[in-house]
């Protein structure tokens, strides 16, 4: 087998006051896969995610990625390590235009780097190409904030890909989007995923789950329960259990 | 005068767009105006000495030109991003304070205390910034004005380094000149610390690392998720603005030659720089300027009629909360888009493209479902495993 590890974690807690949020997490997603992260509302996904990208700080446990310890890394520095991500509730810049929302997320080397032009015309067509990819190219120059929850979600997505992260965390893509654009959604991933970016995809729309994951990790209260291909978690059956409460 | 970035980015040829992105056509027209406008008010500024009726009037204008350098300087921070500091008078105070002290001293040259001394606020602002950048929102407030109230306190009480209450004098660093001429010679200074202070904030606001400032601004989080270290960001462009805060303090004190803790560590200082730069508009280049002319005319003209009362204080609070309430974004914005309704009526572009957005917008949410607070979207129900 030639996969390797990406995003782990060992025995990951974290609590918020009496709510366990976290129990002890050991997951392990593989590299170069669509892995997917599923369970019932409130059983640590999004937690996990924040937890895994340095947003907040688990109370114990480890993460690596591609086996280096990122743990108490600053989320700036992991991404600089390769792992991106989405947010469930779509965070753009509101009062920036789609052009430089994506803009914001080139990374500067150097002082010379930093007071070169935002608009340099290399960046700004690498910028447009993200756009076009992801067919909000005409609101360019429209303030995210006049966009629909829809294209901010994809003009959110452009600016992660900007950043060229190796691995894509997504918090929920499909969440209150139309069901034309979930279609797109799922073929990008895969596109994307065939240029070698790998995923981790939190989603409760288990059409997309199945149609694009390799891998899947089922979560339930704070720790993994399940874990494999698409079509033994479909019949796992601690999974229909945790979801059904049967 | 929009900067760089909150310009429409002049459609810079959107081939195969729909035509909801007829974004206005590049704006040459406007340019023109803008550059044209910058020059009028460079001349306006340059030539007042020469109009100045009498000194007094002349030694207003440097007041309100030391505002203009204050608040241009505070909208370092608070412009690019958000971050609202009250403190910043302190900053001007040690400028002065410093200056002072190494011109009477430690013997140097006065303009070479004043550069030190303004470096020396810079490496204190690193520590300063590292405390007090850690929080945000109001506790970045209070942070800021704990700082003015602690130096106060020091300057106050080490009377023997800074003559205390009593005040210190600083030698004028021009002995020879006479008042109005020495009125003459540092109105200019000051307008050269002002375009020193624009340009660096130019050169900010065009670049990426201005881009990274306004992201924090936007949302620090999201900002931080995206790659930026936010922290180092914020560290960097407050030490920046400290630099030209205790720069314009330093001239100040060379100028007024008269220092007195009370005035220096006030948070009245503060709150002015940021009135003035609200005012005129804190996304703006010339914002902090125009709200420095505003504010800083009004208050010289309330000191002549009323004298000492406390007048002027209750104007300005008056004149705040219009602002806040009116024209968040200032006044540069509101004369900005009153002037487009006036004179573009057929081309207003922003609004062309919200419209066929609009539309757009609605199309597309026709066979969207609700946008819905993700995490109810789905229920139980929606697996099938
Ligand atoms: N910042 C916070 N403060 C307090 N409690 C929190 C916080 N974030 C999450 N929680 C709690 O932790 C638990 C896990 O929440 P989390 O958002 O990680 O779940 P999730 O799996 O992402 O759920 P969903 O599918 O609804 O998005 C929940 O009980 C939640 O209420
Ligand atoms: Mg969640």
């Amino acid at each position: 087998m030639t996969e390797v590890r990406s995003l782990a974690t060992e025995s990951l807690t974290k609590a918020f006051g009496g709510v366990v949020a976290l129990d002890g997490a050991t997951v392990e997603f593989r590299h170069g896969q669509v892995n997917a992260l599923i369970g019932p509302n409130g059983s640590g996904k999004t937690t996990f995610f924040n937890c895994v990208t340095g947003m907040i700080r688990p109370d114990s446990g480890q993460t690596t990625y591609r086996g280096r310890d990122i743990t108490r890394k600053a989320p700036h520095a992991i991404v600089r390590a390769g792992v991106g991500r989405t947010f469930q509730l779509c965070r753009v810049f509101p009062r920036m235009t789609a052009l430089d929302n994506v803009l914001a997320a080139v990374r500067p080397a150097g002082l010379t780097g930093l007071l070169r032009g935002a608009r340099a015309r290399d960046e700004v067509d690498r910028a447009r190409g993200w756009l076009t990819r992801l067919g909000i190219e005409h609101l360019a120059d429209v303030e995210a904030r006049n966009m629909s929850w829809g294209q901010q979600k994809l003009l959110e997505l452009a600016g992660v890909l900007m950043g060229d992260p190796e691995t894509v965390l997504l918090d929920e893509p499909a969440g209150g989007v139309n069901p034309a654009l979930l279609d797109r959604i799922g073929t990008l991933v895969r596109e994307l995923n065939a240029e070698g970016r790998t995923f981790v995809i939190v989603e409760h729309n288990m059409d997309l789950v199945m149609s694009v994951s390799d891998h899947i990790v089922v979560f339930d209260r704070g720790r993994p329960i399940a874990e494999g291909p698409p079509s033994l978690i479909r019949s796992d059956e601690r999974v229909l259990g945790a979801y059904l409460g049967v | 005068m929009p900067s760089a970035s909150e310009r429409t980015m002049a459609a810079a040829a959107t081939p195969g767009a729909t035509p909801a992105a007829r974004v206005s056509a590049p704006r040459p027209v406007g340019r023109i105006v803008q550059v044209a406008l910058v020059l009028v008010l460079a001349a306006g500024v340059l030539s007042f000495p020469a109009l100045a009726p009498n000194p007094y009037i002349l030694s207003a204008g440097i007041v309100v030109l030391n505002y203009a350098v204050l608040s241009t300087s505070w909208n370092f921070v608070g412009g690019f991003t958000g971050y609202i500091s009250l403190g910043h008078g302190a900053l001007a105070g040690l400028g002065a304070y410093g200056t002072a002290l190494l011109v009477t001293r430690a013997g140097l040259p006065s303009f070479v205390a004043l550069v030190v001394a303004a470096l020396l606020v810079a490496a204190l602002a690193v520590p300063i910034g590292f405390a007090a950048l850690r929080v945000r929102g109001a506790s970045f407030v209070i942070v800021s004005i704990a700082l003015v109230l602690i130096l106060l306190l020091v300057f106050q009480s080490w009377s023997s380094l800074t003559g205390g209450s009593r005040g210190l004098v600083v030698p004028r660093p021009f002995p020879g000149l006479l008042r109005p001429e020495h009125h003459r010679v540092f109105y200019f200074l000051f307008a050269a610390l002002l375009g020193l202070a624009l340009l660096a904030w130019w050169l900010i606001d065009r670049s990426r690392f201005g881009l990274g400032l306004k992201a924090i601004r936007e949302d620090e989080d999201k900002a931080e998720a995206l790659g930026t270290p936010t922290f180092a960001y914020k560290l960097v462009v407050f030490v920046v603005s400290a630099g030209f805060t205790g720069l314009a303090g330093g001239l100040y004190a060379l100028w007024f030659g008269d220092l007195d803790p009370v005035f220096q560590f006030s948070i009245l200082t503060g709150s002015y720089m940021v009135l003035m730069a609200l005012l005129g508009g804190v996304r703006n280049l010339f914002g902090p300027l125009v709200g420095a002319l505003v504010v800083g005319i009004a208050l010289e003209y309330f000191k002549v009629e009323f004298g000492d009362t406390q007048l002027h204080l209750v104007a300005t609070g008056v004149l705040l909360a219009l602002v806040v309430l009116f024209m968040p974004d200032g006044v540069l914005p509101a004369v900005g888009g009153l002037l487009n309704r006036l004179f573009r009526p057929a081309q207003s572009s922003i609004r062309e493209v919200t419209a066929g957005e609009l539309r757009d917008q609605r199309a597309a949410e026709a066979q969207e479902r609700e946008p819905v607070d993700a995490g109810t979207t789905a229920g139980s129900g929606e697996v099938r495993p």
